[in-house]
């Protein structure tokens, strides 16, 4: 063998790390290519189809996206899911954060109460569903009695069209110990040295809290952000275990029709999986806008120490 | 957790150190104990429906909606009517089976890929790694349809395969994380390996996996929750109900004893018990690898 | 072993259990070909919860034994069912409610049933026209037919009597009257209802209300849809209306909800209702849990006084890729015989006459079996309102119509249901919602008959 000179030697190098790096990578790869990517692509061409998955699919043009715009349902069920978004978002943030503030300031203690909050994250969604089917229920549940102990009519959480979403935001808010433990974490990642500088300075707790406390986490706070806004688009188990299933129809097939249960009826229940596809990849589009709206605005409130 | 010194210190003390307190001065003690009692005030609210749902899946049926919290018969047999309505058992079973080889699958591929992604250096590493995140963006349902199509071309629709099969190609939320705690490690251990004359596998196996052991118990506590919890998959590729998982097989049980059949809800809420008590119990038991798991995903987010 | 031999170890020992797992589940059929009918049968979409069920089953295993029954129990669920067509592990046989088996029939899911009907002999005129009329596309015929339920009305005695009322006072046919007596019987309490008039049943029973106003919600041959007709309209005003009474729509639903309709403490029991429509199975269950309840029975009729009643049931259909069609077939016919429902019917009568309470009948869609039963079988109870429920019952199959066959079941259930929620909350009028809805059916129908040709 001969000798390669040191440069021959280097590029070897490289070309057999380049190599092992794909090896080490290519489990991924083919789950990409076979999962993701080729799905994508047949996705968006069943999107051109009428496929109702007994008879073979039927090329049908733009008719899908054109039914995109006329189908009045939805326009219903992104407003439904964009309205519940705007809902679930902010105020789980604000509990979550809330409830890590406190959290914070009870040292040990606090590790009892971060698992009686995470409990809930781990109950099946159905079991979820189903259990809150029945807190919320106005005459029986839970949360009217509850309200009725401090004198407040509750009201027709399950029953009433302006009253399903805010019902289905509480439900979800019972998971927020997801994000406490997120926020916990990062609160205690702030260096205590910037809060005593800054109660050297004289800063009270409010003012420690937006100069010091926000910009230290603003990374978690985005991240969970970009994260919720981008499962509450998505919601579907929960909702389709308490108001859909079997051919039920109440009054949440107009409040509760979410996109994701609308799209899933579609392809199952009225053999339109071609449309079905079609609203997919709407939602795609969708997520995909948002999540690069937040990027760039990000770039101005997110600090990144050491970025 | 630390052991509290005990030496020389007063209950006062101790409480103050147990709560967080800066001090053991009444000043010190009443904000963090105020804080403490509103704690336990969402904890109690947190716990109710728990509770609530215990309670009523231990009744009988006409009482199932009534006002009292201790049931009265206590109405065992709900949960025997339960067992005999259904493959519970055998869901359980399934769940059990699919959460640990998704867990397992997904835990020893992420970890495979996430080496490559972070000790190697080559051109467009950083690129394609993006381009595993992006995927993160992606909706489920785009490609849920074709990726069913392809499970029946390969004839395994109504076996458990689809369940969890996909996670040995990895999964871009874990890839992530371990990558991240691959990075921190130090590159001196791999070149001392290297120079011992250990393979790129031998750098990862003895060197990267032993150190990031936490790492990797907290991706597979992760994924055996989110399998265990999953509806979606079982929904559409298992109509056996042999083969259902827990939650489907709650599903399952809602349309036949539920609204849409005969309002058996006593039913329904003990099976919903049953459905969440593996998953509390094994979450106790992990507690700890799941608080981490959580806390360090989003740090560095 | 090295640590690393576990690690593989375990994963192999993974991946075989796995393996053995998923190979039992999807039971391979493989039909014989005997002379006689054997093999697999695999059943979707049945349960067995009682004996009228049990009775049939038992005796098609005698007269077959040499076919394995596979029956997933359970109500049919729709993606289920597509899953496992879609993946071509379709069951032998399926159940499914008439009203859904034209939208499988018509994409070509399902096997028309000449052949079959043919090779086993069965006797299409034993069943009830109305039921044959509902599985039947363009002259195909896809399902055996099985149960007719018809509707009548039940009445809460002792809340009529409250109102100093009896049930000759109700008078089905005149609508004022009908509002009148809804507002007599409702019952407020601290600003709470506490107990209903008159339930209409909205939104299932849309169509047993414009029946009765004289119309359907779809043309015969299952192409148009009639949803914005006036009669229509007018008769979702009247059945929404009903609803205020009771303090609203919302009120009345989460009220409803919290009764215990199949239990012993049901609204009739607790005096929570005053009269409403039901399907005569109801019958059953009142017999059953609560046989001293004050209840009386009545016809629903249409405004010209005629009794009417919107019919549903199920069918047995043969989907496209059976894997055994000749025993599928067998066994649609064994089940719906007149000699299975009759040995069901003794078999009920002797359990019922066991237990103390009274036999209200099978309602199976076989004329034959109804003669016997309901001229044999069923004799005077002594308990005067169930024998008058059972009357009454019986008198309305002959008027029962059902949903015309059309091919986009699901689609259309949804338009009219959809539309009649709108209007129960008050989201739009009713001539508003059922023109939308109009709008909807008609282009799923469009859409749906497309496959037909």
């Amino acid at each position: 063998m001969t000798r390669l000179s040191r440069r021959e030697r280097r590029v070897t190098l490289q070309q057999r790390e380049r190599l092992a790096a794909l090896a080490f990578i290519s489990p991924w790869i083919i789950g990409f290519l076979v999962f993701t990517a080729g799905p994508m692509v047949a996705s968006l061409v069943l999107s051109f189809t009428n496929y109702d998955v007994i008879n073979p699919p039927k090329w049908v043009g733009l008719a899908n996206y054109q039914r995109l715009i006329d189908d009045p349902r939805i326009e219903l069920s992104l407003y439904n899911s964009f309205f519940y978004a705007a809902l679930h978002v902010p105020l789980m943030m604000i509990v979550a954060m809330a409830l890590a503030l406190i959290l914070n300031q009870v040292g040990r203690a606090a590790g009892f109460f971060r698992t009686v909050f995470y409990l809930p994250s781990v109950t099946p969604a159905v079991a979820v569903g189903t259990l809150w089917l029945w807190l919320l229920n106005p005459r029986v549940g839970l949360i009217n009695r509850a309200l009725a102990l401090i004198g407040i009519d509750g009201p027709g959480w399950t029953t009433d069209p302006a009253w399903i979403k805010p019902g289905i935001v509480l439900m979800s808010l019972w998971s927020v110990g997801n994000t406490v433990i997120l926020y916990l974490a990062a609160l205690k990642n702030v260096p205590i040295e910037l809060h005593e500088a800054a109660k050297i300075d004289g800063a009270n707790p409010l003012q420690r809290f937006r100069h010091v406390t926000v910009p230290m986490i603003s990374g978690t706070i985005f991240f969970t952000l970009i994260v919720n806004i981008i499962s509450s688009l998505q919601v579907f188990t929960e909702v389709y275990t308490m108001f859909f299933g079997n051919m039920r129809s109440g009054t949440a097939s107009s409040a509760g029709l979410f996109y994701n249960i609308y799209l899933f009826r579609q392809a199952f229940e009225f053999f339109r999986m071609g449309y079905a596809s079609a609203m997919a990849w709407l939602l795609f589009i969708i997520i995909m806008i948002l999540t690069f709206i937040q990027l760039r605005v990000s770039k101005r409130w997110v600090y990144y120490e050491g970025a | 957790m630390a052991v509290i010194e005990h030496s020389g210190r007063s209950p006062q003390e101790r409480l103050a150190d147990m709560i967080g307190a800066s001090g053991s001065g009444i000043r010190q003690i009443i904000p963090r104990l105020l804080f403490i009692v509103l704690l336990i005030g969402c904890s109690l609210m947190f716990l109710a429906p728990f509770a609530w749902l215990v309670s009523a899946s231990l009744k009988v049926r006409s009482e199932v909606f009534g006002p009292e919290w201790i049931p009265d018969p206590i109405a065992w047999e709900n949960y025997v009517k339960v067992w005999e309505a259904a493959p519970v058992l055998s869901w359980l079973r399934n769940s059990l089976l699919v959460g640990v080889l998704a867990a397992l699958s997904v835990t020893i591929s992420s970890a495979l890929i996430a080496f490559g992604f972070s000790y190697f250096r080559f051109k467009g590493r950083d690129a394609l790694f993006n381009l595993v995140l992006a995927t993160m963006m992606l909706p489920g349902v785009v490609t849920m349809i074709p990726v069913f199509l392809i499970w029946d071309q390969l004839g395994l629709v109504n076996t458990l395969w689809p369940l969890w099969a996909g996670n040995l190609f990895g999964s871009a939320f874990y890839i992530f994380m371990i990558r991240q705690f691959y990075l921190g490690l130090p590159r001196e251990l791999f070149e001392a390996a290297r120079v011992d004359g250990a393979s790129y596998f031998g750098l990862w196996r003895h060197v990267a996996l032993p150190l990031t052991r936490n790492a990797l118990i907290v991706v597979f506590v992760f994924e055996f929750k989110a399998s265990w919890t999953d509806l979606v998959k079982p929904l559409i590729y298992l109509y056996n109900s042999d083969l259902f998982t827990l939650p489907r097989g709650l599903k399952a049980l809602l349309d036949q004893f539920g609204q849409g059949g005969e309002l058996q809800w006593e039913i329904i809420l003990a099976a919903s018990v049953i459905v969440t008590l593996p998953m509390i119990v094994i979450f106790f038991l992990g507690q700890r690898y799941f608080m981490e798991g959580i806390a360090t995903s989003g740090l560095k987010g | 072993m090295s640590k690393r031999s576990w690690y593989y170890f375990a994963v192999m020992l993974a991946m075989a259990a796995v393996m053995v797992f998923a190979a039992g589940a999807p039971a391979l059929q493989l039909a014989e070909a005997q002379d006689g009918i054997s093999g697999e049968l695999s059943v979707m979409g049945f349960s067995l919860p009682d004996e009228v069920a049990t009775v049939r089953v038992d005796r098609f295993r005698e007269l077959y034994p040499d076919v394995e029954l596979n029956i997933t129990e359970g109500g049919l669920d729709q993606q289920q069912f597509l899953t496992a067509v879609a993946s071509g592990n379709a069951p032998d046989i399926v159940y499914m409610s008439r009203e859904l088996l034209s939208t499988y029939a018509v994409r070509g899911a399902l096997m028309p049933l000449e052949d079959c009907i043919e090779s086993q002999g069965i006797d299409m005129s034993q069943y009830r026209q109305a039921a044959v009329d509902q599985v039947t596309i363009d002259g195909q015929i896809y399902g055996i037919p099985e149960f007719f339920n018809v509707i009548l009305v039940i009445a809460n005695t002792a809340a009529l009597e409250e109102a100093g009322l009896t049930v000759d006072d109700i008078d089905i046919s005149d609508w004022e009257s009908i509002a009148e007596l809804n507002e007599a019987l409702t019952r407020i309490e601290d600003g709470q209802v506490t107990r209903i008039g008159f339930d209409p049943k909205l939104p299932e029973f849309l169509p047993l209300w414009a029946a009765a106003n004289g119309v359907q919600l779809i043309s015969e041959d299952g192409r148009t849809p009639n949803l914005n007709d006036p009669k229509v309209v007018e008769a979702l005003e009247f059945a929404a209306g009903l609803h205020e009474a009771a303090g609203g729509r919302q009120d009345f639903m989460a009220f409803r909800d919290t009764w215990d309709f199949f239990g012993s403490n049901n609204q009739f029991v607790q005096d929570q209702l005053g009269v409403f429509p039901m399907e005569q199975w109801y019958v059953n269950v009142l017999s059953d849990v609560s046989p001293d309840a004050p209840v009386d029975f009545l016809p629903f009729t249409d405004r010209e006084g005629n009794p009417i009643s919107y019919v549903t049931g199920n069918a047995w259909a043969i989907p496209v890729g059976s894997s055994n069609p000749e025993a599928a077939c067998a066994f649609a016919k064994t089940m719906t015989e007149a000699d299975a429902w009759i040995a069901a019917a003794e078999e009920r009568a002797r359990l019922r006459a066991e237990a103390g309470t009274t036999n209200t009948g099978i309602y199976s869609a076989n004329v034959l079996a109804d003669e016997v039963i309901f001229g044999e079988i069923i004799q005077p109870s002594g308990n005067e309102k169930l024998d008058k429920a059972i009357e009454v019952a019986v008198a309305a199959m002959d008027g029962g119509f059902g949903i015309p066959a059309n091919p986009a079941g699901s689609e259309f259930r949804q338009a009219w249901q959809d539309a009649v929620n709108r209007v129960l909350n008050g989201e739009q009028t009713a001539q508003e919602a059922l023109d939308q809805a109009q709008a909807e059916a008609q282009a799923a129908f469009d859409e749906a008959w497309m496959f037909q040709e």
